[in-house]
This record gives C-alpha cells, sequence and structure tokens, in this order.
C-alpha cells in the first residue's frame, strides 16, 4: 500500500475545499473505508489524502431521523444503524431490509449508506490489477470472451458490471433524493445519481467532482419489500434482487414500483412488470407470474448468466410477496 | 433463508447408539483453546522478528507468458529494498514464481514489488479439462459386450471443479538466521520433513538449526511438502544476510501457488440388472493437474460396493494452473461425489429404494450396520420418491458412506518426569488443528497414571523425538501408542526408583490417579516419589513404527456412513442442507470432543465443496480471477446445518483414523439428497444455482 495521509475535516465545506485542494494528486472520500481500502490493498489506485466523513453530521444529527414527508438517513449512517432503525422498518421497509441484507454484521457496522452507493463493481475483471479493462482505461471487457457469470443481463455493454448497491434499488421505489454539498446542485434523484457504461465508462455516477453526499432523504412506502437470491446465504452478493413498494387496496394491487438490482450497470426499474401489477390481486399467484416474467423484457444474456433470467422473475413475485405482508419463500 | 428448525434429539432413537463409552477422554477441551481464542497463540506467520527481511516472490500474473522486462533499477531505488533476484523468464501458471524481492519491511518490499513494473507477453493457455479429452476413445469391446447383456444402462458425465486448501495462517516460513546457527518457524505439517533438504540453503549442518511449528492455522495436506519453496527462498535470503528472512504469502499468492485438489471429468457407462444388481462397465477418468503431469487420480470406485467388473481408464491433463498437493483425502471425495449419485441414479431407473440398494451392494458388515443406524436417525421413511415433488420448496435425503486404511510411521516419544513432580510429554509432531497436543497429553497422562493437568506438552519442534508428519490420517494412530509406550516406560523407571530408594518389591508398587500406592493401598504423593528421582529428569521413551503396528492386531480400518436432509428451492435453485448425521469409526477415541470436532470440520469441508467452493480461471488469459475469499466461496454460518457426529465404538480397538474419512462421502450425500428433492441429477460441482435450474431443465447432464 502506498503512503497517504488522512484528513479529517470539520465540515462538508472543508472536505469539498481539501477534494479540490491542488496539493493533492488523488484526494479520496472515506466514509466507512471498506471499498477505498479494498482498492488500496488490490493496487487499484493509490490516493495521497484520504478525507474522512464518517463523523461529519451537523450538530445532533441522529444516523436516522424524521423528515417532512418521508426519513432522512444520513450519508454517514451505517447499514446497520439503517437496519435497526424502526422508524425506516416501519416506513420504508424495503430500505431496512435491503441494507440488513447486505455483506456481514462486521461490514454492516462500519460500511455506510453514501458508500454503498458510490461503491465501485465487483466485476472480476475490474478488481483484478493485471486486467486493463475498459473500467481501468483499457481497450475491452474481459467478460465478454471471459467468465460472465456475474455479469449484466441488461444494457448491452460495452461494460457489462452489475452495479453493486442494495440499496440503491431500494431508494428507487421510494423515491429516494441524494442531497449533495459543495456543488452545484443540491440534491440529486436517485434515479440520477447513476448512469449507463456509455455516458463514461470509468465511473458510475454522475456526482461531480466536489459534489459528496450529504444525506438521503425517501418517502414512505410502508408496503414494500426486498429479495434477493444468492448462492451463498452467509456474505455473498446478489445474483439478483428485487425492490418493490405497492400501493394496496385490500388485496389488489393499485400501484406498484419494481426495481431490480444485480443485472444491470445501474440500478434497472421495471416499469413494465409495474403497469402489468396494476389491478392484480396479490393472492393471484398466476396473475403474479404472469407480470414478474415482463422483468426479463429486453435482457440480453451473455454465455453464462442466462440463468439470471429465470431467477429475476421469482425474486420480483416474492419481493412483491413480502411488499404486501406474507412470507415470501416457499414452505417445503 | 428461513433459521433451521431447532434441532430435537428425543425424535431420534438416541438410546441405542453405540458411543464410545471407552474413550480415553470425554470432556477434556483443547489444551491451547485459550491460547488460541486469546491470540496468545503465536503462529510461525505472526514471528516478525527484531531486524528481519521481508522477502516477496516475482509471480507471472497470466496462465502463461514471458518476462518482457522489468525496472531493477527502480525497485532498488525504492528506500529499503535490499535485493531483487529474478533468475526465470518463464511462466506456465498464474503465480509461479521467477524470482524474489528482498526489503527492510513488508511495506518496503510491496513498493518495491509494485516499482519493478515486471511486464509478461502473454501466451496462449488451455484451462480446461475439455480440451484434453478430445481423443477420447470409445468403451472397449468387453465392456460394450457386457453393457450389452444388462437391463439398464446409466451413460452420464460428471464433473468436480478446483478445490483450493485455503488455510487460514498462509504458507511461509521465517528463517532466523545467527551466522551459526538457526530457528526456522515454518507452518508445516511436518517438523522433521521441513528439515530436510533445508541444510543446503540454509548453509548449515542439520545439527544446527530446527525447524518449529508450535500453533498452524489450518494445513489439510498443502503443507506436507517440507518448507516449501517459501521456506527455501527465506533460508536463502537468510543465510546470505545471517539475518532473520520473513516470507509468508499473501492470500492472491496462497490461492494460486500452493496447491489444490484437482478438477475431475467422468465419463460413466455401467450396466445394471433390473433388480438394481450392477454388472460393470467402464468409468473413465479426466484429472485436471494444472502445470503437474500427475496427481489427479480419483477413488472410482471405491471398493466399497459390489459394482461388477469396472474399467477405470484415467488420464491426468496438464493445463496452465497450479497443480495439486495432497488435499484431506486427495481423490475420494470427488471419487464418492461421483459413485454415490451414479448409485442413486441407479436405484431411481430400477425403481428401488437408495438404502435397500446400498445394503445389497455393500461389501462391509460394519458399513451395513451403520448404513442401517443413520438411516433410522434422519428419518429415511420420511423421505419422498424421487421425482415425486412437485411444490417450489423440495425437500430431499441422501446417505452415502466412507473407509481409510490403516498404516503406521515411524514415531518417537519421550515422557519426562521432573523432580518438582511436573510431567512434560515431548513428540516432534505439530497440532494442525486436529487436537494433536490434547492427545499427547492424554495418552501421557493416561499412561502415567496421572491427572492431565499434571502434564504440559511440548511439541511442534523437529530437536524433539520425531513425529510423524500430519497426514494419511496417520497422526493420532502412530503417535499415541507411541507416547503410551514412553509414558509407560517412565512409569516403571518412576516405580524402580522408589523401589530402591525405600527398599520395597517394586511389584508391589503401582500409581493412581497420580498417588504411588503400595499394595493398593496410599504408599507417598507424587510429589514425594519425584523427589526421590536419582536424576534432575527422568525419560520414559515410546516407539512406534510399521513393524510394532503388525504386531498389535487392535488397530484397524475405519469405516463411516453419512445422511443428509436438505430443503431446494426448485425456483431460485438455491440448495439449503438441513442435517447431516455422520457416523464415524475411529477405533478407541482418545480424546472425544476433538474427534467430533475433526468429523464435524470434515463435514463442513464436504457441504463447502459440494456448493460452494470452485477456482475460476480466465479460460482465455489462464489468471485466477477469484484468488481471494470473496468470490472464491467458503461456507458460511448461515448454511451451516446441524451436524451430528456419532463416533462409532463397536468393535473398536487401537488408534484409527479420523482425519480424513468423515469428508469422503458429504459432497456425494448432498447430491443424492438433492437428486432425490428434485427428480434431476445435478451431476457437476459445486452446485450452485445456475446448475441446479440447468439441470431442472434437463439441460448440463
Amino acid at each position: 500500500m502506498n503512503r497517504f495521509a488522512i484528513a479529517t475535516p470539520k465540515s462538508f465545506k472543508e472536505a469539498g475545499e481539501l477534494l479540490a485542494d491542488k496539493r493533492f494528486t488523488l484526494p479520496v472520500l472515506k466514509g466507512g473505508g471498506m471499498d477505498v481500502l479494498d482498492h488500496m490493498k488490490e493496487g487499484l489506485y493509490e490516493p495521497d489524502v484520504l478525507i474522512n466523513i464518517k463523523r461529519l453530521r451537523p450538530d445532533g444529527a441522529q444516523a436516522v431521523s424524521e423528515a417532512s414527508g418521508g426519513v432522512r438517513i444520513e450519508g454517514n449512517a451505517t447499514l446497520a444503524e439503517i437496519a435497526a432503525s424502526k422508524s425506516v422498518q416501519t416506513q420504508s421497509p424495503v430500505v431496512a431490509q435491503a441494507c440488513e441484507s447486505a455483506a456481514t454484521p462486521q461490514v454492516r457496522n462500519v460500511a455506510t449508506a453514501a458508500g454503498n452507493l458510490l461503491q465501485r463493481p465487483r466485476c472480476w475483471y475490474y478488481r483484478n490489477v493485471q486486467f486493463e479493462c475498459l473500467k481501468k482505461g483499457g481497450d475491452r471487457c474481459y467478460s465478454v470472451e471471459g467468465e460472465n457469470k456475474y455479469h449484466a443481463i441488461f444494457g448491452g455493454g460495452p461494460c457489462h458490471i452489475v452495479h453493486p448497491s442494495n440499496l440503491a434499488p431500494a431508494l428507487m421505489v421510494c423515491d429516494g433524493v441524494v442531497h449533495l454539498s459543495g456543488g452545484k446542485r443540491e440534491s440529486v434523484a436517485i434515479a440520477d445519481l447513476f448512469h449507463m457504461p456509455e455516458k463514461g465508462i470509468t465511473s458510475e455516477h454522475t456526482l461531480d467532482k466536489g459534489e459528496i453526499i450529504t444525506h438521503i432523504t425517501f418517502k414512505p412506502a410502508t408496503k414494500s419489500g426486498f429479495y434477493v437470491v444468492k448462492e451463498k446465504q452467509s456474505f455473498d452478493w446478489p445474483l439478483v434482487l428485487a425492490c418493490v413498494s405497492l400501493e394496496l387496496d385490500g388485496d389488489t394491487i393499485k400501484a406498484a414500483r419494481v426495481c431490480a438490482g444485480a443485472v444491470a450497470p445501474v440500478p434497472w426499474m421495471l416499469p413494465k412488470v409495474a403497469e402489468a401489477l396494476k389491478g392484480v390481486k396479490v393472492s393471484d399467484d398466476a396473475a403474479l407470474r404472469k407480470a414478474a416474467a415482463l422483468s426479463t423484457d429486453g435482457a440480453t444474456p451473455m454465455r453464462d448468466n442466462a440463468y439470471k433470467l429465470k431467477l429475476l422473475p421469482v425474486a420480483v413475485r416474492r419481493a412483491v410477496l413480502r411488499a404486501a405482508g406474507k412470507d415470501p419463500e416457499p414452505q417445503a | 433463508m428461513r433459521p433451521a428448525p431447532p434441532f430435537d434429539p428425543t425424535n431420534l432413537a438416541t438410546t441405542n447408539r453405540p458411543m464410545n463409552k471407552g474413550s480415553y477422554s470425554d470432556n477434556t477441551s483443547r489444551l491451547d483453546a485459550a491460547a488460541k481464542v486469546t491470540g496468545r497463540a503465536k503462529y510461525s506467520k505472526d514471528m516478525y522478528l527484531p531486524n528481519a527481511i521481508f522477502v516477496a516472490l516475482v509471480r507471472c500474473p497470466y496462465g502463461a507468458g514471458d518476462l518482457e522486462s522489468f525496472d531493477k533499477g527502480a525497485a532498488m531505488a525504492v528506500p529499503g529494498v535490499l535485493e531483487v533476484d529474478i533468475s526465470g523468464k518463464e511462466g506456465k501458471y498464474h503465480g509461479q514464481n521467477v524470482g524474489y524481492l528482498a526489503a527492510e519491511s513488508p511495506h518496503a518490499m510491496k513498493r518495491g514489488m509494485r516499482a519493478l513494473k515486471a511486464k509478461w507477453t502473454r501466451s496462449a493457455v488451455k484451462t480446461t479439462i475439455a480440451e484434453g479429452m478430445k481423443e477420447a476413445p470409445d468403451v472397449d469391446q468387453d465392456s460394450k459386450n457386457l453393457l450389452a447383456k444388462a437391463d439398464h444402462v446409466l451413460t452420464a458425465e460428471y464433473s468436480t471443479q478446483v478445490q483450493i486448501h485455503a488455510c487460514l495462517e498462509t504458507h511461509g516460513s521465517v528463517v532466523d538466521h545467527r551466522g551459526d546457527s538457526a530457528t526456522v518457524y515454518s507452518s508445516t505439517q511436518g517438523t522433521s520433513s521441513a528439515k530436510d533438504g533445508l541444510e543446503r540453503t540454509i548453509g548449515l549442518p542439520k545439527s544446527k538449526y530446527e525447524v518449529v511449528c508450535e500453533y498452524i492455522g489450518g494445513g489439510f495436506g498443502s503443507k506436507l511438502n517440507g518448507a516449501g519453496k517459501e521456506g527455501a527462498t527465506a533460508a536463502q535470503v537468510a543465510a546470505k544476510y545471517k539475518r532473520p528472512a520473513y516470507l509468508f504469502v499473501n492470500r492472491a499468492e496462497d490461492q494460486l501457488d500452493t496447491g489444490n485438489r484437482p478438477s475431475v471429468h467422468a465419463r460413466v457407462n455401467i450396466g445394471f440388472a433390473k433388480d438394481g444388481t450392477i454388472l460393470g462397465g467402464e468409468i473413465r477418468t479426466w484429472g485436471g493437474v494444472g502445470v503437474s503431469r500427475g496427481g489427479g487420480n480419483i477413488s472410482v470406485p471405491s471398493g466399497r460396493y459390489k459394482l461388477g467388473d469396472i474399467k477405470r481408464p484415467h488420464i491426468d491433463v496438464t493445463l496452465n494452473a497450479g497443480g495439486p498437493r495432497p488435499f484431506r483425502a486427495p481423490g475420494a471425495p470427488p471419487g464418492a461425489f461421483i459413485e454415490e449419485l451414479m448409485l442413486d441414479e441407479v436405484a431411481t431407473i430400477a425403481g428401488v429404494d437408495p438404502l435397500a440398494l446400498r445394503l445389497k451392494l455393500e461389501q462391509d458388515a460394519d458399513r451395513r450396520e451403520m448404513l442401517t443406524m443413520g438411516a433410522k436417525l434422519i428419518g429415511w421413511t420420511n423421505r419422498k420418491a424421487t421425482g415425486s415433488q412437485k411444490g417450489a420448496m423440495r425437500r430431499g435425503f441422501g446417505m452415502g458412506t466412507t473407509s481409510w486404511g490403516h498404516g503406521a510411521t515411524q514415531t518417537e516419544a519421550e515422557v519426562a518426569i521432573h523432580r518438582d513432580g511436573s510431567v512434560e510429554a515431548r513428540s516432534g509432531t505439530q497440532d494442525i488443528g486436529t487436537g494433536q497436543r490434547t492427545i499427547m497429553g492424554v495418552m501421557a497422562a493416561e499412561s502415567l497414571h496421572v491427572p492431565l493437568n499434571l502434564v504440559s506438552v511440548n511439541i511442534g519442534n523437529s530437536s524433539l523425538p520425531i513425529g510423524p508428519g500430519s497426514g494419511g490420517s496417520q497422526t493420532a494412530s502412530s503417535s499415541a501408542p507411541a507416547m503410551a509406550a514412553a509414558g509407560e516406560d517412565a512409569r516403571n523407571k518412576l516405580l524402580a526408583a522408589v523401589a530402591e530408594k525405600t527398599a520395597v518389591d517394586v511389584a508391589t508398587l503401582s500409581i493412581e490417579n497420580g498417588a504411588i500406592l503400595k499394595d493398593n493401598k496410599a504408599f507417598m504423593t507424587w510429589k514425594e516419589a519425584c523427589a526421590k528421582l536419582p536424576t534432575e529428569t527422568l525419560v520414559g521413551h515410546g516407539v512406534w513404527n510399521r513393524k510394532e503396528a503388525q504386531s498389535h492386531p487392535s488397530t484397524g480400518h475405519s469405516h463411516g456412513a453419512q445422511f443428509a436432509e436438505v430443503e431446494v428451492d426448485a425456483e431460485t435453485g438455491v440448495i439449503h442442507v438441513k442435517r447431516v448425521i455422520a457416523i464415524q469409526s475411529g477405533g478407541k477415541i482418545i480424546s472425544r470432543k476433538t474427534a467430533e470436532s475433526q468429523v464435524i470440520g470434515a463435514v463442513i469441508q464436504g457441504i463447502s465443496y459440494a456448493l460452494f467452493e470452485a477456482r475460476v480461471l480466465d479460460r482465455n488469459v489462464g489468471s485466477m480471477i477469484n484468488a481471494n475469499l470473496e468470490t472464491y466461496k467458503i461456507l458460511g454460518p448461515n448454511d451451516m446445518p446441524h451436524i451430528e457426529p456419532i463416533l462409532w465404538g463397536k468393535g473398536q480397538t487401537g488408534v484409527r483414523p479420523i482425519g480424513e474419512p468423515p469428508t469422503i462421502p458429504t459432497a456425494g450425500v448432498i447430491a443424492c439428497a438433492v437428486f432425490n428433492a428434485l427428480g434431476k441429477p445435478v451431476r457437476h460441482l459445486p452446485m450452485t444455482p445456475d446448475k441446479v435450474l440447468a439441470a431442472l431443465e434437463g439441460a448440463g447432464a
């Protein structure tokens, strides 16, 4: 690992100034530091200063608080704090469930909300330093001809990463807004935080240099749920995941929002599924299956990841059940 | 995932279990448990010695390549870099070493490695067994004739993946060279074999250096290769500078270049009668042995079942990848996976219960009894017919067997009694986590007839009496009798000394629970007796070897049977293993807790192999792209089933193998249970959701 300095700014303004400080070649913001450390250990980048914003919060601010018309979580709230928050659990269960499902208890106690949104992809070509892939300024995506079991089934490249965040797709179904400091924008809708590879391969988000996530707000989605399929049930990344929020009239779905994760370079909204769910009774298994089957419309699987086409409708349907307060998993 | 239901032992026929009432020690906890859990235990990797040099190996980053250039000047210019020595030019696998860099600190070493900017030109690679299977001959005429006579023929292809040992403590050594003598702190499964062959690189006669290995963070077979290239390089650097040299590989290097269990592909053509009687046929196998030329043999058929006349041609396929090393029952787990799943497929085609089929084919009476007992414990009668379940969540039951041969390795041991009454059990052998330290203590205490807390155990040092390498499940069976003999010798010598000093007939003396008896009545305390020793220390000696073993008919083979209950989500392909019953014989058990722990650990490793672990090579570049513990997946707590180890007591005498046999059947047992649940066999490990879903569609066979 390279030598680096740690700066501990007293305010987001000061953090922004440090980011812009010309004395530094590669200043990097550090929240929990999970992904920063991974990158430094692998030699993927060598920051000369880490700007530690882990403890930076407005005076007296709690990790999670009630905001006008919704919930506010600080950018450096840990995943564990969000998962354990009663107001998140009751107002937007999908957010609590998404945070609870990530990584391990140890990681969740350290990893932050903003870090979860902005972590870099887990693609094994990106993470291995000997592969000069597109994301690292190279000339090809090695997954195309190589090992693409965990790669994207939507988007069509040229870079085939899947977005690694659990939290982002959850925020997508409850109007998440990311609040910023240090740039021109005050805030950005979660849907506009990420971009597809064709808009720039070397980064996944739309933040300008100097823009720092201070906090996140989202609207209540009391009927919402998360479902993830993983190979391993401890410490593993999703094969697919689905986040759903519903408006229910008794058993009948009046409106739905559906977002998938781990299937595309960005959180992947599924508006066709949402539309098809309108008017469907949650107890009508056949109708749910029919609507969920639309989740793979437009997918372009690679050689080894077509199995995700089978998983995604299952995850969507089970997330709907969970959103409606039902046990999503079948009994033996 | 839903948590597993609480285990209810009252549901099982617990009263009929042949528990090992005769074990030496039922409840002794590991003697080093406190040291290990408090961090007081110092592993070889923890040996950061003053003035040490840190050494890294320069390695090929691709499956094949030539070292085009490197910037030695830039590396040497990094403060703290002492030396760059690169002699090789060609890499035939990812991780192959071509030289080393030595530096004053770990950070200087890493910075130096980066400054080296080694540039490699890639060349074409061979990464899959399939490339070696292209010219496979057809089944031979004899087998064809035999198959033609059969009522049914099962034709199927099975495959297993490369499994990495993934020891928590990576491979390496620290060589403390003092100029005229040295101590080698090695993470090794054999203190004496690690000593062998180092004399040239370390530049000292064998009398001038010793190998120390107090604790090991996992071995599993990959640390049986002496001090290895890591130890040899550390010794070379240490000898050159007459300073301590530290070379422990990092996690990625450990995954790449410290051995593995090779992959297997099997093509099965077997014929059987309507009732499941197997006539024979051919099981053709290929081993994916990486850069090695051999080492991929697999144990199929195992010999445990009557399978008629089976031909078993085998070819090892050399690939651009790290080569194999011994790995906990090397070729047996993949062999058992193929054999057990094949048997369940035969049973299903023939329409017979797999339990009935196994009882019919089973060669050994003990294992037949174990099968019957295990079936009762798992609740075999709750099993539904294979293929009969249609719901999303399906339940399955599977079974399998295991066996392991007994051997003996030349072993010496000492029990020393000091005048102050303290006792030392001495053996050069090492504890790779099996409980070896504990059983050495138990054997010394048992044979002396003193309480265990009187005994301190000194192991893990090549200067102590030679102990066996931790391999072949022979460590306990070789060292325990040697330690018992040493204890007996020490006891006799102590009593002789007491008899002489007190002028009584030695034949009237005995020891019970640390007290000296005369004619079975209290005579003197242990301390009083030891104070009468003519010298400061009395040493009892014990030996065990093949000859001794042959004259002790009490030793024998180990057997076992395992059963599993699984739930398979047929919509996602996710497998939840709920329960495993592991019945295992291992002779007269020395330390019940550590023996049970061995069985549990073996089952965990077997499930992890069945469901998760796999080395992934990029097929074009040949690099291992999951050389870490993130995407090289190992079973974690949420995937742990309830595991019930049952140590078989019936007819058990002597000390028998127990380290390897319980990991043999597990993957096959899980595969059978999954087949039972789904009605389709998953013939390729690891059984990840993609493969399960493919099997359900009938593809992937």
